[in-house]
This record gives C-alpha cells, sequence and structure tokens, in this order.
C-alpha cells in the first residue's frame, strides 16, 4: 500500500513538472512574434484551421500519408493507445475494481499500442534515412512512451503492479518537455498556422488527384 | 566563433516567430516527408530528405536555444554554428530547396521546411554567404528603382515600337500602350522582355481595360535571399507607382514568386493592406472570361495542352482553378498532369535556382519528376504561369528530349482570340 502511494505521489510530481514546463513553453512561444497578415484573404483561415485539425489528418488527404498508409496507421494508432492510457491513467486507483474482460480489452488495446511503438523503433533502426534523421533523443522519447504502454498493459491485467506503471510514467513525464515528446504541444501551434496559411490562401488539399492517369478534361 | 557565424544566429534569433519556432520543435523526424520532395524522388538520399534539411537548421536552433542540448549536445545531435557549417548550410538552402512547400502539405504536423529553408537564407545573406549572382539582381533592381530616370526614355521608344507591333497584331491603328498614365483603373507589371508585354496588352485591348504599363519588372529576388529588406525596396517601387498613378489594381505578369511576393507578402512587409488590389494576370484573363469581354476559340490551340501548377501560384497562392477554366477555354484538348493542384510537383527552377548557372545539372536532374510528368500526358504544349518555371521547363524539354512546346497561358489565350462583337456586352 506504501509502495503504491508513494509511486502514485511520485508519479503526480511528474505530471506537475511536465504540466509546468509545458505551460511555460506554450507561454514563451506564444509570445513570439506573429505576423499580422494584412493581404487580402483569398479564403478563411478559420475553415482552413478546421480542415486541418480534421479533414486534413485523414489518411486519405495527403499523398505521404496515401504512400505509407500503413506508417501512418501504425503512428494513430500508437498515438491513440498513448491518449487512452492518459485517460485509463486518471482512473487508476479503481482498476482493481473494475471487471477483469473490461480490463483484458483495455489491456489489449495498451499492449497493440506498445507493439506499434516498438514497430516504430524497429523501423527507426532498419530504415537507413529514418537511422540517420534519428537522434538518442528520438529513441528513448518512442521507448519511454512504448514502456508507458506496455506497463498500462501488463498492470491492467494485473493491478497490484500499479506502481510499476506510474514508476515507468513518472519517467516519462519528466522526460516530455525535455526531449522530442515536446512535439505534442507545437503540433498545434503548428497545425493552426498550416491551417491558416491554406485557408487563407485558398489553397487547401486538392485530393484525388494522385494515382489517376492523365486525364483529359471534357469541354 | 566567426564574425559570419555569429551575425548569421543573430538574424536566426530575429527570426524566431511562432511560426518558425513551431517549425523547429515539431517535427517528429518520422520521414513521411521523404517522396514528397522532387529532390528526393530523382535522387533518394538522405539530404534530399525535407526532415533532413530542417534538422541541418534544428541542430543550431537546439544549440543555442535548449538546454539539454546545450548539456548533452550529442544526446539531441545539438551543433555549434561554425562559418564552415554556414556554408553548407547555405549551399543546402539555396540549392537542395526551390521552397515549393510541397513537404509542408505532405507532413501530418505541418512542418514548413521552406520557412527554415528561408530562415538559413536570411542568415546567409546577412553574413555574405548568398550566392552572389542573387545578391547582384536583387541590388540592380534596387538601384534601377532609385533612378528610373536613366531607362525611362529607352523604354518609352521600346514601348513606342512595340505600340505599333501592338496596332497591327488587333488591327486597330488607335490600340495604345501607355506608360505611367495616372488615373488608369489597371496598373500592368511585366517582366524583363516584351513577350511578357505585348500579349497582355493584346489582351487588355481587346477587354477594353483601361489599363496602363509599369516602367518596372514584377521579378523580387530579394524574396530568393529571404532579405525582406531589400525584397521590401524592390516592391517598394511599384507600390509607391500605383499609388502616384491612383490605379484600383495592380496586374502582375505570369511570374509565381512575384505574384506571392506582391499578393501575399508585400502587404506584411510594409505592415497595411495597399488601397488597390493585387492580381495575376491569370486571374485577370479568367475575370474576362467569365464577363464575356474576351471570347475565345478553342480549336485554334488544336494542340493537347497540359498545364503545370506553378508552386507560388498554386500551392503558395491560391491561384488554382482559374488558369483551368482558361485552358478549357482556350484549348481543344486540355489534359491534366498527375499529381496536380496543389500536389503537383515543383518543375526544379523554383526559389531563384534557375538564375544560378553553376547548379543547373542538380537543377536539372531534380527536375525528373516533372518531365516524366510532362511525358506521360502525351501533351504537345505545356502551359505554366510563372516565367521561372517556362524557363525551366524549356530546359527539360531540351534535356530530356520532351518534344514539347512551352508556351504562357496568355500567349495561347491570344491564339485562341476572337474579334470582339460590334455591341459588347454590358
Amino acid at each position: 500500500m506504501y509502495t503504491l502511494l508513494v509511486s502514485r505521489a511520485t508519479m503526480l510530481v511528474g505530471i506537475a513538472f511536465a504540466v509546468a514546463v509545458l505551460a511555460l513553453r506554450w507561454r514563451v512561444t506564444a509570445r513570439l512574434p506573429l505576423v499580422r497578415e494584412q493581404a487580402e484573404p483569398r479564403g478563411s483561415a478559420a475553415r482552413g484551421m478546421i480542415y486541418a485539425f480534421t479533414l486534413g489528418m485523414a489518411p486519405w488527404a495527403k499523398e505521404s500519408t496515401r504512400r505509407h498508409s500503413l506508417s501512418y496507421a501504425r503512428g494513430i494508432g500508437f498515438h491513440l493507445a498513448i491518449f487512452l492510457d492518459l485517460a485509463l491513467l486518471i482512473a487508476s486507483p479503481w482498476w482493481s475494481s473494475w471487471a477483469g474482460p473490461v480490463r483484458i480489452v483495455l489491456a489489449l488495446g495498451s499492449g497493440l499500442g506498445a507493439l506499434l511503438g516498438a514497430a516504430g523503433i524497429l523501423m527507426r533502426r532498419m530504415e537507413p534515412n529514418l537511422r540517420a534523421l534519428s537522434t538518442f533523443d528520438d529513441l528513448l522519447a518512442v521507448s519511454l512512451v512504448t514502456l508507458f504502454l506496455a506497463a498500462c498493459a501488463i498492470c491492467l491485467a494485473w493491478p497490484p503492479l500499479l506502481p510499476m506503471a506510474y514508476l515507468v510514467a513518472t519517467i516519462m513525464f519528466v522526460y516530455v518537455p525535455l526531449g522530442k515528446i515536446r512535439h505534442c504541444l507545437y503540433f498545434f501551434f503548428s497545425r493552426r498556422f498550416f491551417g491558416a496559411f491554406i485557408g487563407r490562401r485558398g489553397a487547401m488539399h486538392s485530393t484525388g488527384s494522385v494515382g489517376l492517369a492523365p486525364r483529359e478534361v471534357s469541354r | 566563433m566567426s564574425t559570419q557565424a555569429s551575425t548569421a544566429l543573430e538574424v536566426l534569433q530575429r527570426q524566431l516567430t511562432q511560426p518558425l519556432v513551431a517549425s523547429l520543435e515539431v517535427c517528429a523526424r518520422c520521414g513521411i516527408c521523404a517522396e514528397s520532395c522532387h529532390y528526393f524522388l530523382s535522387e533518394p538520399r538522405l539530404e534530399n530528405v525535407p526532415a533532413a534539411r530542417g534538422e541541418a537548421l534544428r541542430r543550431v536552433y537546439r544549440a543555442e536555444t535548449d538546454w539539454l542540448s546545450r548539456l548533452l549536445p550529442g544526446w539531441t545531435g545539438a551543433e555549434k554554428l561554425t562559418e564552415e557549417g554556414l556554408a553548407r548550410l547555405a549551399e543546402m538552402a539555396f540549392t537542395r530547396c526551390t521552397l515549393c512547400r510541397r513537404c509542408t502539405f505532405n507532413c501530418p504536423m505541418g512542418v514548413d521546411t521552406p520557412l527554415l529553408m528561408r530562415a538559413v537564407r536570411a542568415m546567409a545573406t546577412a553574413s555574405g554567404a548568398a550566392p552572389e549572382i542573387l545578391v547582384m539582381l536583387a541590388d540592380a533592381a534596387i538601384e534601377k528603382g532609385k533612378n528610373p530616370e536613366f531607362f525611362r526614355d529607352i523604354f518609352l521608344d521600346q514601348m513606342a515600337d512595340l505600340e505599333k507591333v501592338l496596332q497591327e497584331k488587333v488591327g486597330d491603328p488607335h490600340a495604345r500602350i501607355t506608360v505611367e498614365r495616372e488615373g488608369a483603373q489597371v496598373l500592368y507589371v511585366g517582366l524583363s522582355g516584351t513577350h511578357t508585354i505585348l500579349p497582355p496588352a493584346i489582351l487588355f485591348h481587346t477587354a477594353k481595360e483601361d489599363w496602363t504599363l509599369s516602367i518596372f519588372e514584377a521579378s523580387n529576388y530579394g524574396v530568393f535571399l529571404a532579405d525582406t529588406g531589400r525584397a521590401k525596396q524592390i516592391a517598394a517601387r511599384i507600390i509607391e507607382e500605383a499609388k502616384r498613378l491612383h490605379v484600383k489594381e495592380v496586374v502582375l505578369a505570369e511570374c509565381g514568386h512575384a505574384y506571392a511576393a506582391m499578393r501575399w507578402d508585400a502587404p506584411n512587409w510594409f505592415g497595411e493592406p495597399f488601397p488597390f488590389r493585387v492580381t495575376s494576370l491569370v486571374e485577370k484573363i479568367d475575370e474576362y472570361l467569365a464577363a464575356g469581354r474576351l471570347r475565345l476559340n478553342p480549336q485554334a490551340n488544336f494542340e493537347t495542352v497540359t498545364y503545370h501548377d506553378s508552386c507560388n501560384m498554386a500551392r503558395n497562392g491560391g491561384v488554382i482553378e482559374e488558369p483551368r477554366r482558361i485552358l478549357r477555354a482556350a484549348a481543344a484538348k486540355f489534359v491534366e498532369m498527375t499529381p496536380n493542384r496543389t500536389e503537383a510537383y515543383c518543375c526544379g527552377g523554383g526559389g531563384g535556382l534557375v538564375a544560378l548557372p553553376d547548379y543547373a545539372k542538380l537543377r536539372l536532374q531534380a527536375g525528373k519528376p516533372k518531365a516524366d510528368q510532362i511525358r506521360r500526358t502525351g501533351a504537345q504544349v505545356v502551359v505554366a504561369a510563372c516565367e521561372n518555371c517556362r524557363l525551366q521547363l524549356g530546359d527539360l524539354n531540351t534535356h530530356y528530349n520532351l518534344g514539347v512546346r512551352i508556351s504562357a497561358l496568355a500567349d495561347l489565350v491570344v491564339t485562341a482570340l476572337e474579334p470582339p462583337r460590334s455591341q459588347p456586352p454590358a
């Protein structure tokens, strides 16, 4: 019981650290200059932003994700598992009271996420360009998140091991704002700017132009 | 640290806006952007992966701004900027990225690698590491703006001669090419050479436009240098001219970077919207067709025609459907390249690369995906609404033996022009 409480408290400190440093980063970034667009728009920046966070993320919206659909699906699955486990972590004090089949299903989801994370690490090591692009930071970041998912899976199946999940989560949370995982914060900035750009300029993605034979336009 | 490197770092610090920092921080190095780059498609090696290009700047950024990277540079791949490093960065930004933004459109994070490459270009320009030829071209344009009297008389003589050609072409002895006429509705800004003035003059005359000609050129080499100071001075010539003449609209020649610069960037450089509209000749022709001010006979252009989307016009400018509407009206058979519109491949000549003769081989190699696309269409005519693209496409045509003719949009429209009705529509 004592181990559980201490590990839970430690994790809360880790979360507080991550949130505080990310909030600070958010504040610092949001205070950087942002050019106020003066040109008359061709379209709506708001529409572009909505698109960037919704349909623009769809697997069919970009040539790159159509071309690498498996890799993209792996990434999406991995990230969905992270969000799932972060939500589950909040409810972790009650895991042991949940029905066995529910925990097993959730454990399978987390486990699948961990497998997808491991696949990501393998891809980074095996594909020459990805290997060359990767830093130690990349490998540690993906490994920590993968371990977190795996720990959640194990502890969902067997709740007495929960302190282990808390320990892994603590290390992960502390590393979130320090290394590559902080892209979770900048994602919102980046997609917002991209959406505003394509929306204002009326240059939304045009789907359906790839993979088709040269098309004669009927007049 | 050398003065050159420290100057470059100062410029980087000054450029750290929200979008730049977001693009520096957000890349997950997943490498999914690789095949979106025409350089990578033509030569699949690491330095042609957009993420790797961005990473070259990120390493420097981390060394300057991230405490973990300062503590353990090897951990995050941080790297202090040196003179040699700056030279490498500059060469990459000026010759291995045409700023086409195809990678940005294909990145799940929305990383704007061309924005990073612009930052590097600005660092290189400020520290004297930019290609000399681009600096010279930009400075020549600035000098021209300072002393327009030196060439005004020659230009007026040239336009008087061109006016005679216009009168002959349209069969109207009253057709005029006026230069800097105050009170005209439209100020047309051409490029170097009468080939960008005569066809629009024919179209303006036929559409009964109240227009006048700028003595300046639309191109802006300050943009390629990512030097806002120079770019602003070059743009200011046209802006002041338009204000002085009290025109309602500035119509730019078919030129991608000039359009992106004047239409989208220049109002930001000056911090205010312009008291006139800025459009491309492509948009203007489209408007004339919609209003019935131009009538075309598509059978006059009987060859199969395809369209190359200039990156600055399409992805960076939003002028996507206008050229297609024009081509459907002006050509008997129009075929699309695949992919097209915002997914079109860059021709390889953008970002000022056509002006760098030392890199011609690299430019032609990077244009291979575009050459292959053109070949697959089976078209005889390739239309592009950008002068730099047309220069590159012409070179690709010769190099890859494509057997096509490269044309501006206005040229094709002029060929298809039908005489105006005796009673023009209201």
